[in-house]
């Protein structure tokens, strides 16, 4: 019987390590992304996005997108925008430079996909899920998803005033392999 | 009268132009802050001529109103409203692919005095009272 303890330890880590083979392609993000969110007072973009993402259509499970957003590099068009949005009455740069998002699950969803994740912004970490289509192009590709999320549920600005709860994020993220 | 202040406005106007024209080049090369899609040179000395050609018609109104009184009330209401205006390079949404649009007021308003600036330089050699 000991005899047999190291082979089928042999096998079970060989089949074991053959699962994590099984990823997602690695993609490299290019220039040309679009970060930007709107909502009734305030528009703008994010201009610095870097992250990791491993995606494949045919097996989306066993994707992962890990990206970040600079909020220092958020631009609303009008500097004195730009600064009380990295002040600590909304974005707090000094204490939260970045967003986060880290995915949890990717499943097809109609023509295009879903992605549920963590979504950490102003230090308050929610599940949020986004919508996305992912347009290939030759050996590249565009993700392309919109999705909306309620400013307070992430303690960012004072509830009521000027700009809206709803705020809406449009992604627009080419790639390469 | 009006002649002679629609040709003080308009000499007035083309130099202020001129000098904004000028400080943007300088602004620009010291401060990397390019603007020249949102405030290009015909736009920059449009608006210089734009504001000596009312400040003309402000001039010869104000004058034929108030009679001597005319312009002092206008010296006074030419550095409120060029003062007041300042407001305005604050409030502008520049489009989002312009860096930096926290430099923008520093370039325009100077730029906004010009006018006022050269209209009262150049009124001693048009309009002698």
């Amino acid at each position: 019987m000991n005899k047999l303890i190291y082979p089928i330890a042999a096998v079970l880590i060989l089949a074991g390590s053959a699962f994590t083979f099984v990823t997602a392609a690695s993609w490299q993000i290019a220039d040309g992304y679009s970060i930007a969110f709107s909502s009734d007072d305030a528009s703008g973009i994010f201009k610095g996005f870097k992250g990791n993402i491993a995606f494949d259509g045919q097996n989306p499970a066993a994707s992962k997108f890990d990206v970040t957003i600079d909020v220092a590099t958020i631009n609303t068009g009008n500097g004195l925008q730009n600064k009380h949005a990295k002040s600590d009455e909304w974005f707090d740069v000094a204490k939260y430079p970045q967003i986060h998002f880290i995915s949890q699950k990717i499943v097809k969803a109609g023509s295009g996909y879903q992605v549920t994740g963590d979504l950490e912004i102003h230090g308050v970490k929610r599940s949020t899920t986004i919508p996305f289509a992912f347009k290939s192009a030759g050996t590249g590709g565009t993700f392309i998803g919109a999705f909306t999320i309620n400013r307070s549920d992430f303690k960012v600005g004072k509830p009521g005033g000027d700009v809206g709860e709803q705020i809406k994020l449009d992604i627009s993220v080419p790639v390469t392999k | 009268m009006f002649k002679k202040a629609l040709l003080l406005g308009i000499i007035s106007g083309l130099l202020a132009g001129i000098a904004g024209v000028i400080y943007a080049r300088v602004y620009h090369s010291s401060l990397g802050a390019d603007f020249s899609k949102v405030a290009p040179t015909i736009r920059i000395i449009a608006s210089s001529l734009f504001g000596g050609v009312l400040a003309a018609i402000g001039f010869f109104l104000l004058d034929r109103l108030l009679k001597e009184k005319g312009e002092i009330v206008f010296n006074l209401l030419f550095s409120i409203v060029s003062f007041a205006t300042l407001l305005a390079p604050f409030a502008v949404k520049l489009p989002l692919d312009l860096e930096a649009p926290e430099l923008f007021p520093g370039m325009v308003i100077p730029m906004h005095f010009f006018p006022a600036l050269a209209w009262f330089t150049l009124k001693p050699l048009f309009i002698k009272k």
